[in-house]
């Protein structure tokens, strides 16, 4: 009942909020994001939600409406209400209502993607999260260019997801296997490396990961602030979470294959993002550019098979997720004041706005790697476990693109909030009490967990993804 | 009794025809009856849609109760059983559907010589679904084409000429291949019925008739490169008639060519025999596909679309797989509820339900007539194969069919086909929801809220099918 009211409640609040007048746009907000708040309690309040399963298909292959709560989409889940909850807080505009409407569509559509254990029914929400986000970003994005490569790029993934599910179901009998401990499924060597394919193909899109990342700039570019917080810090997790939750349980022998593969595209992305961000001007896409970086890492650590880095895998993707959402919701208020998110044209802002800056200094902070929070704690346990199984050459090359991290990051501080003040921006007040509500959680959360990660480490999931990499193996 | 009459028809015989004999009689009441109308009124439109409508459910829920009982009427000619009813079902549905779009198309005195054409086209249909035997296949597929000349030509629009005329002049070109084809097939089997096909040795004569008599089918289909025609005549036909052919000649169509593949080819050669559709199969989901890619009238986008639509319901027989039919009919009502729902939507733009709906005049349409707008959305996310639709479900069925049955390559070019028919639908959404100034943009209104209905009831079927994938399980027995 839980997990069914966690996919389809939002999809219909979101519906309704179409009900509220376009003019009452703050109504709408609150609402969403009181919808998104409610969501956050009812998945703390039942964290051990009884499965929902429904029958869906029993030819060619068994098919479910089967709906769970595993241990990693637990706090995938939490995570995305709690950036929904401040994505919906932070918006404004002419379009707040339509926005608001469709975030909490989003919601629902990805609260499906993590909790789906049938992987068709994680294949239904993959493609459908894709409409939302096409809808915001021709109704509010700038160019209508960037709502095509979402959809171009993000549809040819999900269609090679598609095709795979439907040769994987074929091979397996069933897809009703997400985090199932007895499945034992053996897709053979005719079909696997195909089937593998498919997913990796669609995942490393949705992630992205270099070469697949060129839609990501610019879509971050042209959302709203509130919705790529969103995505940004939930919806590029589904590819990662999707390596965690099917490829490696199911599909760990293609893993170890392709693992010199997903080496070099992660440290591609690792070391290539890093410098873009380094160089980049638009704010926006200097973290846009940061996230590649850190995804990369990610991608390193579930290929390393190494259950340490694991482990930090989804510390990190829990982490990221916290401080991309605080940084893209914190630039938003930035250029809701200023109109500009050019870094050679803003500069001296902390002046006048201190609470804006600490906000931006926080999220800054933990996406460098500061001991103390959340991004130290996931980055420290893959280079450890990445180290620990041999790989020297990707822990040395991680190890340089997180000293480019500081780099990035300061100057995106140093950009905006410090140096002379510009005589030309106008005097503008600071963070206002409803901004620092939306951010509040986000930056709470990855100070608690930078402080105790040790509720994701031991959570039995990670436990049960680190017990299946021995199919992967160490080197 | 029977037997001393030996093959004389029995009263079995007639009631295995009565459903479409009933909607080939129909039209004459509904022309004697409006011979009684002296002036032209709304009235006489009422009545006559009326009659065809009550009667269309009557022949509906006749067949359906034939459903379990499969008959081989006429020494094997004509077989009323579960395939063919669902086919036919399907042709009812789209005819209903058709004539609720209707309303304020046309004249009010023509309209009772319109809907006799309808359901004489629609009663031709319904004989082709049943046919097992290539007299009654030419029989029916003669019967819905001569109608169809007619109502294409029904327009004003001096486009509706040229369109009647390249559908008369292509359709009895594919109509002499497929005769061809049938004497060909005669002459190397000494026998018309699909059954004695199906035991004859292969010869040269033979798959040469098969090729042509498919080719015939493939015209009448538009799978390519036999489509050229498709664009135009839609484009032309009055809209009604546009969203009648694109469902009702199909499923038609579809029907001989399922029963065809599976029924009248000897098992151990169909596959040689069949090969070539599958290529065309693969031609039409790619080149029907980016044929849609350029075009901004919507009859001839929805045109486009069909032929790709089309081919993915043949991927679905590749490897005459039992699975395959069922996905094929499945995905093909999935298709018409979607289809329907689309040019439901069109006609409730256009004030006399015939203009030319261009897609700059869903430029703000989200803005304008939001539920409108969430429609055609749903129905295009639909056809485009996103979830949560028949359009989705139904595709992936035919993936794992296609790709179990194998034909992997057939399953990668349908992912390639979606691909690019995403950016043909999504442009259209896009044009709905971008924000423009649509001061200039011309809000008609159809004067009639029937299409309304179709819409919501298509709508509610492409959710429903999508996550209830209903396929009758005992269709294929039925098709032999």
């Amino acid at each position: 009942m839980t997990v069914t009211a966690l996919v389809l409640g939002p999809i219909l609040a979101g519906f309704l909020l179409y009900a509220v007048p376009r003019d009452r746009a703050r109504v709408a907000t609150v609402l969403a994001a009181l919808v998104a708040a409610l969501t956050f309690v009812l998945a703390i309040a039942d964290a051990h939600a009884a499965d929902a399963s429904l029958r869906w298909l029993s030819r060619p292959f068994a098919a479910s409406f089967h709906l769970g709560l595993g241990p990693i989409s637990y706090w995938l889940v939490l995570l995305l209400s709690l950036a929904t909850f401040g994505g919906a807080l932070a918006l404004s505009g002419p379009r707040a209502r339509n926005v608001a409407a469709q975030l909490l569509i989003l919601q629902g559509a990805m609260n499906g993607v993590f909790l789906a254990k049938d992987v068709l029914l994680f294949a239904l929400f993959w493609d459908l999260m894709l409409i939302p986000v096409f809808l915001v970003l021709i109704e509010a994005g700038p160019h209508a260019r960037s709502a095509w490569k979402y959809l171009i790029y993000n549809l040819a993934g999900g269609l090679a997801l598609l095709l795979a599910t439907a040769a994987f179901g074929v091979v397996a009998g069933t897809t009703d296997l997400i985090g199932n401990p007895n499945a034992h499924v053996v897709i053979g060597a005719t079909w696997g490396g195909w089937i593998f394919a498919g997913f990796a193909l669609a995942f490393l899109i949705k992630t992205p990961v270099f070469p697949f990342h060129t839609w990501m700039p610019d879509t971050y570019a042209d959302l709203p602030s509130s919705a790529v917080a969103v995505v940004s810090a939930v919806q590029s997790k589904a590819g990662l979470y999707g390596f965690l939750a099917i490829a490696l349980p199911f599909l760990g022998e293609q893993m170890l294959q392709a693992r010199t593969l997903m080496f070099v595209l992660g440290t591609i992305a690792l070391v290539y993002g890093a410098l873009a961000a380094l160089a980049e001007r638009d704010a926006k896409r200097v973290v846009a550019y940061s996230s590649l970086s850190h995804l990369g890492l990610i991608l390193i650590a579930i290929f390393s098979g190494s259950p340490l880095a694991l482990q930090g895998a989804v510390v990190y993707i829990v982490a990221h997720g916290l401080f991309s959402a605080a940084l893209f919701l914190t630039l938003g208020a930035v250029e809701q004041r200023e109109e500009t998110r050019d870094l050679t044209r803003l500069g001296g802002l902390g002046v006048r706005n201190p609470k804006l800056a600490g906000a931006l200094m926080l999220g800054a902070l933990a996406a460098l790697g500061l001991p103390g929070l959340a991004g130290f704690s996931g980055e420290i346990l893959i280079l450890t476990g990445i180290f620990e199984n041999g790989f020297v050459w990707p822990a040395i090359v991680t190890l340089i693109a997180i000293v480019l991290a500081s780099a990035y990051m300061l100057r995106l501080f140093q950009g905006i909030m410090n140096g002379p003040e510009l005589p030309d921006l106008p005097e503008r007040r600071d963070m206002t009490w409803i901004e620092g509500l939306a951010i509040a959680p986000l930056v709470a959360g990855f100070v608690l967990l930078g402080l105790n990660p040790a509720p994701v480490i031991t959570s039995h999931a990670t436990i049960t993804a680190a017990e299946n990499t021995r199919v992967v193996g160490s080197r | 009794m029977s037997s001393a009459l030996g093959n004389l028809p029995s009263s079995a015989d007639y009631a295995a025809l009565l459903p479409a004999f009933i909607v080939a009689i129909v039209p004459l009441l509904i022309l004697f009856v409006d011979l009684f109308y002296r002036e032209s009124g709304k009235w006489r439109r009422v009545v006559a849609t009326g009659i065809a409508v009550v009667w269309l459910i009557v022949a509906a829920v006749l067949q359906g109760m034939q459903y379990p009982h499969d008959y081989a009427a006429f020494g094997g000619a004509f077989v009323q059983g579960g395939f063919s009813i669902v086919f036919s079902e399907i042709v009812i549905v789209a005819t209903i559907a058709t004539l609720m779009l209707s309303i304020g198309v046309g004249r009010d005195d023509q309209v009772a010589g319109t809907t006799a054409l309808l359901l004489w086209s629609a009663s031709g249909a319904m004989l082709m679904a049943g046919a097992s035997n290539l007299m009654i296949v030419f029989l029916g597929l003669e019967l819905l084409s001569l109608g169809l000349y007619c109502l294409c030509a029904m327009s004003k629009r001096p486009t509706a000429r040229e369109s009647a005329l390249k559908y008369l002049i292509l359709s009895s070109m594919a109509s002499a291949f497929l005769l061809y084809g049938s004497a060909l097939l005669f002459g190397a089997t000494g026998s018309v019925g699909f059954a004695a096909l199906a035991a004859a040795t292969v010869t040269p004569l033979l798959a040469l008739g098969a090729g042509l008599f498919i080719v015939g089918l493939a015209f009448k289909l538009s799978l390519v490169p036999f489509h050229a025609w498709t664009p135009d005549v839609y484009e032309g036909a009055p809209l009604p008639i546009t969203a009648f052919m694109s469902v009702a000649t199909k499923a038609g169509t579809l029907a001989v060519l399922a029963r065809f593949a599976y029924a009248a080819l000897p098992s151990d050669r169909a596959a040689a025999i069949l090969a070539p559709l599958w290529v065309l199969a693969a031609l039409s989901m790619v080149i029907g596909n980016l044929g849609a890619l350029a075009q901004t009238d919507m009859k001839r986008l929805l045109a486009y679309s069909g032929i790709a639509q089309v081919g993915y319901i043949v991927t679905a027989f590749a490897g005459t797989t039992a699975l395959g039919l069922r996905y094929a009919i499945l995905y093909l009502a999935g298709y018409m509820f979607m289809n329907l729902g689309a040019f439901a939507v069109v006609a409730l733009m256009a004030r006399d339900g015939d203009a030319v709906v261009g897609l700059p005049r869903f430029a703000g349409l989200a803005y304008r007539r939001p539920w409108l707008a969430v429609a055609m959305t749903f129905f295009l996310i639909g056809l485009a194969g996103l979830p949560p639709t028949i359009g989705f479900t139904g595709k992936i069925l035919i993936l794992a069919a296609s790709v179990g049955a194998g034909y992997a390559w057939l399953a990668g070019v349908l992912i390639l086909g979606t691909a690019i028919s995403a950016y043909v639908y999504f442009k259209i959404v896009r044009v709905m929801f971008a924000q423009v100034d649509a001061a200039h943009v011309r809000d008609e209104r159809s004067p009639s809220a029937l299409p309304w209905v179709a819409v919501a009831v298509c709508a509610a079927a492409t959710l429903v099918l999508g996550l209830v994938p209903f396929t009758p399980s005992n269709v294929l027995p039925l098709v032999k």
